[in-house]
């Protein structure tokens, strides 16, 4: 009974903290997204995308975490595919999770059902979501030692589910949080757009990784539930993220971190962002 | 609730359904002093000039400046794609490679045996008299081979130059454009790296390699098997199935990548070696294909056997290879590697609707970049692409490849995954994408347009393609008779000639078979196998072309026969990804596109499939086994032991149930690899028997032979036991690998719903298709298996099983094809005497 609320921790690594900036960013970033249509060969391809409406540094400062909670799957897609993958990160980042909307109005995971139960799938998607902002608060990157761990909050009543012993904290922002769930970082493939590099967390060898600890960690690891995540830059401070479970694509997540934000915008509108990862060139 | 079974049920169901065809009807820090210095290297390479790539070029002779030039491209361009066999496969497909189980040097006397792969005659084994490298750790475990003097140099660092960077190009086509003539891409970009030990496997520096880490991992610098050793020991575990060779952080010495070579280079039939692991470069040529390799197996090397991977895709016969299995059509078909002779005489067929990109000096103003496009910086270096009535070769099995024969070999580099990540993954299907809504749920044609701006690869063997093409055009693709192949390998018969041959044959065969068997050949198989227009009574088959030098007859015409006529197994005809709309869409013609549907075999076809081509029979005595899956004659085995020996009995019990696995000691011997003369001509003879034969033959169908289980769900350790949180599916050895690999589960996982939830929409769109009642009926089977796994998902390997037993038509409905027997079909000469059938052997052995 006991591995259910491990499992759904897991399950939910990337999700959110969902410490969302209430004042909306002065202005709406102009990205172009391709039309698109209803199925698979109906999506534009990513390559001519890219060629015809490249992002710009002048549009990507403006993207913020509410901006990216209005778009479709097939948008977050768009916008993804044409990110670099940025430097690896370094440092503490709060994480949310992104839920796009299908072209009904309703959470993919409704849509894919055939629309029946749309809104039963919604309440479930919120569920998921209300686990995410309880449980996960972002991420740190250790980024000389190649390792990220998660901030998971350090609730009395998960204490017996996770075992006793020692469990490492940070503060961040004056809040507490267990560091759990330690993951390789890495360049490595996206599973949406090969046409370069994302950054990968990978918890497959979780185990090999200092504070390891079997419960929970494993879960996520390559006996439990594969996790396997990858990041590309929006800007300096600012993630956009996919979440796969076994190589099948989970959520989208955004991971934030205001006074990286906040250094590193004039190099990156001066183009000056280090690019760690193979960029297809 | 409801909500909550469907999206259990749709979990589970991609893996469940797998279950379908379960039942027939059918650590230490390193020393980096270990690593030799630049200097030691380069000063023991100049010692010793045994080890070089002379011996490459020494074969040269008699070649065009410009068939030297593609030789050379055929056997050492990788055009980049060893970022897709190092990295994009194992991440972004799932499917690991050992590379070093397959290259290891000191595996390099078994290398042929186990893997079917040509030692590359220039490289050497570290500490081998003469080899420039005396440890294995200078190489990281693998052969030393010309040009490691540099390359080794740069493992772990940045700044290597490629030595496609000095490669000799031959003087451009003068019939081309200004433009194109004097801006050739960057021969860098055909990325040669150098030579892996096996021809056609060439190797790269890995610039993120941390001699530190690797020792860390392995123990040495010159093993790599911490990377690919078990995690664990205990059979119990998970763990026991998986090693390191999964974990993306790893960098290892190496990116390996492939040429074209590495599946056509062969021993010359003519000139075999002494010992296969001992070839010298007289004994192999480019272009015959080589009849040995595992290219499956290579592929799926770092797979544990009881994968699903491993199953389905390592059972391929030496020889063949399933090139629409990376770029899935979700068509287990492979297919042999096509020996490409007497190209100059190869039949092309008239007025073909070819829509591609051709030459051009310049763009109209206005045009579209997707019409014309002019390459930036290149003056007068533009492509447009237009449609034009052109006469073209059928190439592919089913003639698939049909936009002309620079297209044809321009395809292959995709094939061997060069561009792969700038041009064409993002097309492939995901078979984990189960929304119809979502990118990769199915295949998207990727553009050769946008391949051509964006991989300067691409670019790179664009730009020479005139030369591999006349590498095909050149003597090494001259038919290789058994006359003269007898004539070299025996020195005492060194004039032997063709009355030698006809007296040997005669001698075998009976008085005047040689003289029967064309006429026989004439009366019974010239239809289809010769490429002659007068009428084949008529016809000197041994005739030469004045112009050529060649055989004048192709001794195949290459025209497109439905495959329900010729009756081999069809899964290969119904191979998809040339047809619009799909990955390969713009190498084929618009007359592909257009073929009529095939009516008479049960599958849903049409777009351009139901075909195979007239194969030519040129120099059959050397490429036994025969059919399109090597299928029809003895099965061949390298000889390997252990975990090396990949040999899998097909054999089946056709009088009994599910057709099981004949016992080994009730089915024939496979035949161990013997590419010499008489080697080949026996398996000739054994083939030719087997395919005049066809009530003989022992039945073929390629078995599971260990249980696949899929988790679904994830373990935990308590610390004494390992749990699965979930259930099991098992598909049983015994189950049909190739139907296991035909499995439609997007369609099936889709249906199981709609049964549930439209079932009168799923009826109705099944009812054009089936017909009102079979669409009812399915309607209702699917209900009840929907049902049944909703209600014990433990169970749903028997719920499927039950259903299928109940409406064997599903089968037809959720499989890409249903043919189980390999070596049934071609039946053509079955009735003839046995003398005749002696006589076309004989024949057919001179040509």
């Amino acid at each position: 009974m006991r591995t259910l609320p491990l499992l759904m921790i897991a399950a939910v690594l990337p999700l959110s903290g969902c410490d969302y900036i209430k004042n909306l960013v002065t202005a709406k970033p102009d990205i172009f997204y391709a039309a698109f249509g209803e199925g698979y060969a109906a999506k534009p391809d990513l390559a001519q995308l890219e060629y015809e409406h490249p992002l710009s540094a002048k549009e990507l400062v403006k993207v913020t975490p509410q901006y990216l909670d209005t778009l479709s799957q097939e948008q977050l897609d768009q916008l993804y595919a044409r990110l670099p993958a940025g430097p690896i990160p370094d440092g503490a980042f709060d994480g949310s999770i992104v839920f796009p909307k299908g072209s009904s109005g309703k959470l993919r995971l409704a849509e894919i059902l055939g629309g029946l139960k749309g809104l039963a799938a919604q309440f479930k998607g919120k569920k998921l979501e209300i686990i995410g902002e309880t449980l996960w608060k972002g991420k740190v990157f250790y980024r000389d030692e190649k390792v990220l761990r998660n901030r998971i909050e350090d609730l009395t009543i998960l204490r017996p589910i996770i075992g006793a012993g020692e469990i490492p904290k940070i503060s961040v922002d004056g809040r507490d949080a267990w560091l759990l769930f330690p993951a390789k970082l890495y360049c490595g493939q996206s599973l949406l757009d090969s046409r370069r590099e994302s950054i990968i967390i990978d918890y497959a060898f979780t185990d090999e990784l200092p504070g390891y600890r079997e419960r929970p960690d494993s879960l996520a690891g390559r006996n439990g539930l594969k996790v396997r995540d990858e990041i590309r830059m929006i800007r300096p401070g600012l993630y956009l993220g996919r979440a796969y479970l076994d190589r099948a694509f989970g959520l989208n997540f955004i991971l934030e971190n205001k006074t990286l934000a906040k250094a590193g915008e004039a190099d990156f509108l001066a183009g000056k962002i280090a690019q760690e990862c193979w960029s297809g060139a | 609730m409801k909500t909550s079974i469907w999206l259990a049920t749709m979990a589970v169901a991609a893996i469940a359904a797998l279950a379908w065809f379960t039942k027939q009807p059918e650590i230490a820090q390193a020393e980096i002093a270990t690593q030799p210095s630049a200097a030691q290297v380069q000063m023991t390479s100049q010692q010793n000039s045994a080890y070089t790539d002379d011996g490459f070029h020494s074969v040269e002779v008699g070649l065009s400046p410009s068939a030297r030039a593609g030789r050379e491209i055929w056997f050492k361009a990788t055009a980049g794609n060893e970022r897709f066999h190092t990295y994009t496969f194992q991440q972004r497909v799932g499917v690991l490679i050992d590379w070093f189980r397959v290259l290891r040097g000191d595996q390099r006397e078994q290398r042929f045996k186990t893997w079917g792969l040509i030692n590359d005659p220039g490289c050497c084994t570290p500490g081998s008299p003469n080899c420039p490298a005396k440890s294995r750790e200078e190489t990281y475990g693998f052969d030393w081979c010309p040009g490691d003097e540099t390359l080794l140099k740069f493992v772990g660092k940045s700044g290597y130059r490629d030595p496609a960077c000095d490669f000799k190009d031959a003087p451009a086509e003068s019939t081309d454009p200004k433009g194109h003539q004097d801006g050739r891409e960057d021969a860098c970009n055909l990325a040669f790296g150098t030579s892996t030990g096996a021809l056609g496997f060439r190797k790269f520096p890995n610039p993120k390699f941390d001699p530190v880490a690797w020792k860390k991992l392995n123990g040495s610098l010159g093993t790599w098997e911490g990377y690919d050793r078990k995690i664990s020991s205990d059979p119990k575990r998970n763990d026991a199935k998986l090693s390191h060779l999964s974990d993306g952080s790893i960098e290892p010495p190496f990116r390996i990548g492939m040429a074209c070579g590495a599946c056509h280079i062969a021993f010359n039939p003519a000139k075999p070696p002494i010992d296969p692991a001992h070839p010298k470069w007289e004994n192999i040529t480019g272009l015959v294909g080589n009849q040995y390799i595992r290219i499956s197996e290579i592929m799926v090397s770092g797979m544990p056997s009881d994968t699903l991977e491993w199953q389905v895709f390592a059972h391929a016969r030496p020889g063949t290879s399933d090139t629409s299995a990376i770029p899935t059509d979700q068509i287990n078909n492979a297919g042999t590697i096509n020996a490409l002779i007497n190209i100059a005489q190869r039949p092309v067929h008239d007025n073909t609707q070819v829509l591609r990109w051709r030459k051009a000096d310049a763009c109209s103003s206005g045009a579209k970049e997707h019409e014309c496009w002019c390459e930036p910086n290149k003056p007068g270096k533009c492509w447009q692409r237009s449609l034009k009535t052109e006469a073209v070769h059928h190439i592919l099995k089913g003639g698939e490849d049909s936009t002309g024969a620079v297209g044809a070999i321009q395809r292959v580099y995709f094939n061997i995954g060069s561009c792969a990540e700038k041009c064409w993954l993002n097309h492939l299907t995901d078979l984990r994408q189960l929304d119809p809504a979502a990118r990769n749920f199915g295949q998207t044609p990727f553009s050769l347009g946008q391949c051509r701006r964006d991989c300067p690869n691409f670019r790179a063997i664009e730009d020479r393609l005139h030369d591999i093409l006349a590498f095909f055009l050149s003597p090494e693709s001259a038919a290789i008779d058994l006359q003269t192949a007898r004539a070299n390998t025996h020195p005492s018969k060194a004039a032997y000639g063709k009355d030698d041959l006809t007296a040997d044959l005669e001698q075998e065969f009976g008085k005047g078979a040689v003289s029967r068997g064309r006429t026989v050949f004439a009366a019974n198989c010239a239809r289809c196998h010769s490429s002659s227009k007068a009428p084949a009574e008529t016809v000197d088959f041994h005739a030469l072309d004045p112009k050529t030098g060649l055989r004048a007859d192709w001794l195949g015409n290459d025209a497109l026969s439905p495959v329900s006529e010729i009756g081999t197994n069809r899964c290969r005809a119904l191979h998809s990804n040339h047809m619009q709309g799909h990955v390969w869409e713009e190498f084929a013609s618009e007359n592909y596109y257009a073929r009529p549907v095939e009516p008479n075999i049960p599958e849903q076809n049409g777009g351009g499939r139901g075909y195979y081509r007239n194969i030519s029979l040129l120099n059959l005595w050397a490429h036994a086994p025969f059919l399109h899956n090597n299928s029809v004659g003895p099965e061949l085995c390298g000889g390997s032991t252990g975990s090396y020996d990949f040999y899998r009995n097909s054999y089946v019990d056709a009088s009994k149930p599910g057709h099981p696995t004949l016992p080994f000691d009730k089915s024939p011997a496979c035949w161990k690899y013997d590419p010499s003369v008489d080697g080949r001509f026996k398996l000739y003879v054994a083939s030719m028997n087997d395919l005049l034969n066809p009530s003989q033959r022992i039945l073929k169908a390629t078995k599971l032979d260990r249980d696949i289980v899929l988790d679904v769900g994830p373990r935990v350790w308590d610390g004494s036991e390992e749990k699965l949180v979930g259930f099991s599916v098992r598909i049983p050895a015994g189950s049909t690998a190739g139907k296991v690999g035909n499995f439609q589960h997007k369609a099936f996982i889709a249906d199981l719903i709609a049964a549930k939830l439209h079932p009168q929409q799923l009826e109705k769109n099944y009812t054009t298709q089936l017909g009102a009642a079979n669409a009812h009926q399915l309607v209702l089977a699917m209900q009840d298996t929907a049902n049944a796994i909703v209600q014990d998902p433990g169970k749903l390997v028997d719920a499927i099983k039950s259903a299928r037993a109940r409406l064997p038509l599903l089968g037809e409905v959720y499989s890409s094809c249903n043919a189980e027997i390999e070596n049934d079909g071609h039946r053509f000469g079955e009735d003839l005497s046995p003398s005749d059938k002696k006589a076309l052997i004989a024949f057919l052995a001179t040509l």
